[in-house]
């Protein structure tokens, strides 16, 4: 699994140091901006919402480049390499998500830590009543929205996976990994999330809560971030399985 | 040594190596050389160049000298044989190549004491 | 008798094709085989098969009497038609990943192979004519200590000296316990390599035999035969 994953790292050396290196560098000048205009709180915002706009960015080329390193295995000839070497389908997938997994971590740092510093020029009592109004739990929020990404890729690659079990030429493989998709997205909504969901609006019915009307995933709070780990569990257990036993490349 | 594919190629090549061994351009007692360096030179499956060893073993024109490799023999009598042979091949190959076209064995007679 | 690889009702379909239909082939190990046919006979995909690439429709194909898998691929060096090397790689790295994932990998073997071919270990992939990438996957292929190699079509688009070089590179590779399948059709060139052949067509085996008693019997070479056969 290191030698893959070093593999992995190798190739995309580069583009990794620029992407990093630009997040902070950029961070830093407009946090400098910030700074540079204390109480001047548009300018601040401005600052912060156009590092918000990069980190976003980054954040997506971080996901896309998460799809396409198994997306290339198996719809390129480079396939014919990744799936001839002496490796299980579980190890070759491994070694992609812990290059995801690291990327994820590392942008989650260096967006949170400038996330901190932007918010830092900000009165304390402003901050206090934004985060009163929404009722916002910081860190099962981050953890679920960072596992509910990690998922989606996970679910796009059992999606071409599943595609590279049925179909071998190219042809109707986007459109077919699309349809399964969907069929994913509307079974987990449904029959796992959905009964989940419905399990806190019963509890915050019961606790006379008033905001039982728009619940949703993040509210869910840890119970929520254990279920997308458990999904994360299925959908690698699953992809894993075909990689090793079914894919016709 | 030029073979074509037409027929058993480890005949062809025993054929080329007894030639060689009659003609002189293989000395007697000489080493042969490997398995592998003769399939590599004229490019055959080394396989066949065993086969070609196995079968010139076995009519005793080479012998094989424990941890040390293949000679061809030096014993006058098998070289004479081998050169019956070739003679005898070329002789009755010449025959019948006469024979398909028309001459009767009486009429080369005649024909190759005018010649020679 | 030892086999290397055998199959047994061995088929393959891909939607309304039959690339292979019940095949029955057993390869003895020490020998180099030819398995030829027309494009889209099934030699290919036999291959892939073996390689542990394609999963069998139906009849099972075993490899040191084990199924494909992990193990497989540990002894058995593939050769594909296509170009499969990382577009991203220089020659150097190819050669770095299959010593980092092959066990039998010889470097010091690879990188006289890679002299050898006339190929420079800076080079990148990208840069590569396909007679390069040839000699390049050929060399990577029987730099590996592998039981049997499989080569899919090794002499497609390959110049006459790259080929005798490439000839030249098979027989040195080749030893008593390894096994070499090559799947061509340019039979004239590789017909004095082989022990054995097989002429599949149509997903199915219409002729095999020994090459040498095949020429014996028919009085003709095996390009010949092909071409009789394949009209």
């Amino acid at each position: 699994m290191i030698t893959l994953l070093k593999y992995e790292i190798y190739r995309r050396w580069k583009w990794l140091v620029i992407r990093y290196a630009a997040l902070i560098i950029l961070g830093l000048i407009f946090f400098n901006r910030a700074s540079a205009s204390p109480m001047q709180y548009n300018i601040i915002a401005e600052s912060m919402g156009k590092f918000f706009l990069i980190s976003i960015v980054v954040f997506a080329i971080i996901i896309i480049e998460g799809i396409n390193m198994l997306k290339e295995d198996l719809f390129e000839q480079s396939g014919y390499l990744t799936f001839t070497i002496p490796r299980k389908g579980r190890t070759i997938l491994f070694s992609k998500l812990t290059l995801l997994f690291l990327q994820l971590s590392i942008w989650t740092i260096i967006s949170i830590g400038f996330g901190s510093m932007f918010f830092s020029k900000f009165p304390y009592q402003e901050i206090s009543r934004i985060t009163a109004q929404i009722d916002f739990s910081f860190y099962p929020t981050i953890l679920f929205i960072l596992t509910a990404f990690f998922n989606f890729v996970l679910m796009v690659h059992l999606s071409l996976t599943l595609t590279k079990t049925l179909l071998v030429n190219k042809k109707y493989s986007s459109l077919l990994s699309i349809g399964i998709f969907f069929l994913l997205a509307y079974l987990i909504e449904n029959f796992y999330y959905g009964p989940f969901l419905n399990q806190i609006k019963y509890a915050y019915i019961e606790i006379g809560t008033s905001s039982a009307s728009n619940i949703d995933l993040l509210s869910g709070g840890y119970t929520a971030v254990f279920l997308n780990i458990i999904l994360t569990i299925i959908f690698f257990t699953a992809t894993a399985y075909l990689l090793e036993n079914k894919i016709n490349i | 040594m030029e073979f074509n594919n037409c027929s058993p190629i480890y005949l062809q090549i025993i054929d080329s190596i007894k030639q060689d061994v009659v003609v002189g351009k293989l000395k007697t007692g000489q080493k042969m050389p490997s398995v592998r360096e003769l399939a590599g030179k004229i490019k055959v499956n080394p396989n066949t160049i065993q086969r070609v060893y196995q079968e010139l073993e076995r009519e005793k024109i080479t012998f094989t000298k424990r941890g040390m490799g293949t000679y061809l023999t030096d014993e006058e009598k098998i070289i004479k044989l081998l050169e019956e042979e070739i003679s005898d091949k070329i002789i009755q190959e010449f025959i019948n190549g006469m024979n398909k076209l028309g001459f009767s064995n009486d009429k080369i007679i005649g024909i190759l004491q005018e010649y020679l | 008798m030892e086999y290397i690889l055998t199959t047994k009702q061995l088929s393959k379909y891909f939607y309304q094709k039959k690339a292979l239909e019940k095949v029955d082939i057993n390869i003895e190990k020490g020998k180099i085989y030819g398995i030829l046919g027309p494009n889209g006979g099934g030699k290919s995909t036999l291959l892939k098969l073996a390689a542990g690439l394609l999963k069998p429709s139906g009849g099972e194909i075993t490899i040191d009497n084990k199924n494909p898998g992990v193990y497989t691929k540990s002894i058995v060096s593939y050769l594909p038609e296509t170009n499969y090397f990382y577009k991203w790689m220089r020659i150097k790295d190819a050669l770095n990943f299959f010593n980092d994932l092959y066990i039998d990998f010889d470097m010091e073997n690879a990188g006289k192979s890679i002299e050898f071919m006339k190929l420079e270990e800076k080079e990148k992939i990208t840069n590569l004519s396909k007679g390069m990438l040839g000699r390049l996957k050929l060399a990577l292929a029987l730099s590996r200590n592998a039981k049997l190699y499989l080569l899919d079509e090794p002499l497609n688009g390959i110049d006459p000296v790259s080929r005798e070089k490439i000839i030249t590179s098979i027989l040195d590779a080749f030893n008593k316990k390894s096994t070499i399948i090559i799947c061509s059709h340019l039979i004239y060139y590789i017909e004095k390599l082989l022990d054995y052949i097989f002429f599949l067509s149509e997903g199915q085996i219409i002729l095999e035999g020994e090459t040498e008693n095949l020429r014996n019997e028919r009085r003709i070479s095996i390009d010949k035969l092909y071409q009789e056969v394949f009209q």
